[in-house]
């Protein structure tokens, strides 16, 4: 070991006590001094640096603090649970309200359905097919259009359903008249069913509301929605729906005026 | 979690002492010193779960300590102490002596590279080894720092011209 060396390790570790380090201090007359003041140097530093203590009871004023921590951690932790299980219980509540609303939404739309057709039970009596350009006329109220023949229709004519106006068909059936109600902005999540001691049928959502096909108990109404539904073309729902109270009431007394000129 | 608390109030009565002189050597106030230890503890309670063997919590709260002093320089500008002059409230085992003034002033005076890991040997007791683990360092980057750090610190002490003594 060079003194170079030596004196490199000695200001890295004042204190090392490795052999080779002793030895060199032991043979070399220039480094045994500079050995003897790095350490005397080093030990009066630690004793500076050491020797300085804190103010008494600084270990209990953490342990307190780190108390106080602790308990307001608890309590946030607890509060957070709370909060927590408030929202849950509020988001359990909303999800179920909305499920009953809809559900009873779609019941609401099925009996007001039946309710129709028995209220204008009169109009499954016709017994008259109507020209097609009579029935055409009607759909085209809404800005809808037959794009294929339907069949024989003996009775067509503009409804309110519902706060909202649409298109009230009677087909003749097997068992006797089929209803077809065209109810723009009646959206229903699926198909519902309607069945009362009399009727029975479907109600079919489509693209710009729903269709509902009834017909007495026993009648065969297979694929007559879907069929319609194709051989209409509907405008778009915006154009379609009609929306405000307004509109609906004008709406509304057209389709008086409309009924008292059919009957 | 009781023996959890019971051991963290275990370890604090044991290193609090030795963290608050080596709180001292980097910020030279008594006040900002305790406060910084504080935080270092409540830190590391906060943070127990990151400490996975128990022999390592020496180390692991001198490095949440000097995270914590960095931290401090970067949030605010804390009045710093002249290491030449006596602190505002009295603190036991303060060398009074001219000599130990003049070391503190060199010590302080000193870049923070050199003064980091001369400070974590000198106070904490540390090895190079574990120098280098707590500053993140190889070995011989840490035996070099130390060298350069007392050989500034023998110029500066050597040198007294540029060194006023104020009490």
């Amino acid at each position: 070991m060079n003194c170079l060396e030596f004196r490199r390790r000695l200001l890295a570790d004042p204190l090392c006590k490795d052999e080779d380090l002793l030895a060199h201090e032991a043979e070399c007359p220039a480094c045994a001094p500079f050995a003897q003041d790095v350490r005397a140097k080093e030990i009066r530093l630690r004793s500076i640096l050491q020797a300085v203590a804190p103010r008494p009871g600084m270990a209990e004023r953490i342990q307190l603090a780190a108390g106080f921590e602790r308990r307001a951690a608890t309590r946030r932790r607890w509060w957070y649970g709370a909060a927590a299980s408030v929202l849950l219980a509020i988001g359990v509540s909303m999800v179920s309200l909305m499920n009953t609303s809809i559900e009873r939404g779609n019941v609401a739309l099925a009996q007001s359905v039946v309710n129709h057709i028995e209220d204008e039970a009169h109009h499954l009596r016709e017994a008259q097919a109507l020209p097609a350009r009579r029935v055409n006329l009607v759909f085209k109220r809404f800005g809808a259009e037959l794009a294929a023949d339907i069949g024989p229709v003996n009775f067509a004519a503009e409804c309110l359903m519902r706060n909202r106006n649409g298109v009230h068909l009677v087909l003749p059936g097997t068992a006797g008249p089929i209803t077809v109600f065209f109810m723009p902005g009646e959206t229903p999540p699926g198909v519902l069913s309607v069945s009362s001691p009399r009727f029975q049928g479907r109600i079919l959502p489509t693209e710009w509301g729903s269709i509902a096909v009834v017909g007495e108990q026993g009648e065969r109404l297979d694929g007559i929605g879907e069929r319609l539904a194709a051989a209409v073309q509907w405008p778009q729902p915006q154009a379609g729906v009609v929306e405000s109270a307004v509109a609906g009431r004008r709406l509304a007394a057209l389709a008086r005026v409309t009924q008292q000129q059919d009957g | 979690m009781a023996s959890l608390r019971t051991e963290f109030d275990t370890l604090v009565s044991a290193l609090a002492p030795e963290l608050f002189r080596y709180a001292m050597g980097l910020c030279h106030n008594p006040d900002t010193a305790e406060d910084l230890v504080q935080e270092t503890f409540l830190r590391g309670w906060r943070s127990r779960t990151d400490l996975r063997d128990s022999k390592a919590a020496r180390a692991w709260l001198y490095t949440i300590l000097r995270n914590e002093h960095a931290r401090l320089y970067e949030r605010q500008r804390p009045e710093v102490h002249d290491p030449c002059s006596l602190p505002d409230v009295a603190v036991r085992g303060y060398d009074t002596s001219t000599e130990a003034f003049v070391m503190r002033r060199a010590l302080a005076g000193l870049d923070p590279d050199y003064r980091d890991p001369l400070l974590l040997q000198v106070v904490g007791g540390f090895s190079c080894k574990e120098i280098g683990r707590i500053l993140d360092l190889n070995t011989n980057t840490v035996l070099t720092r130390l060298f350069r750090a007392r050989k500034a610190m023998r110029d500066k002490l050597t040198d007294p011209a540029p060194q006023e003594v104020s009490q």
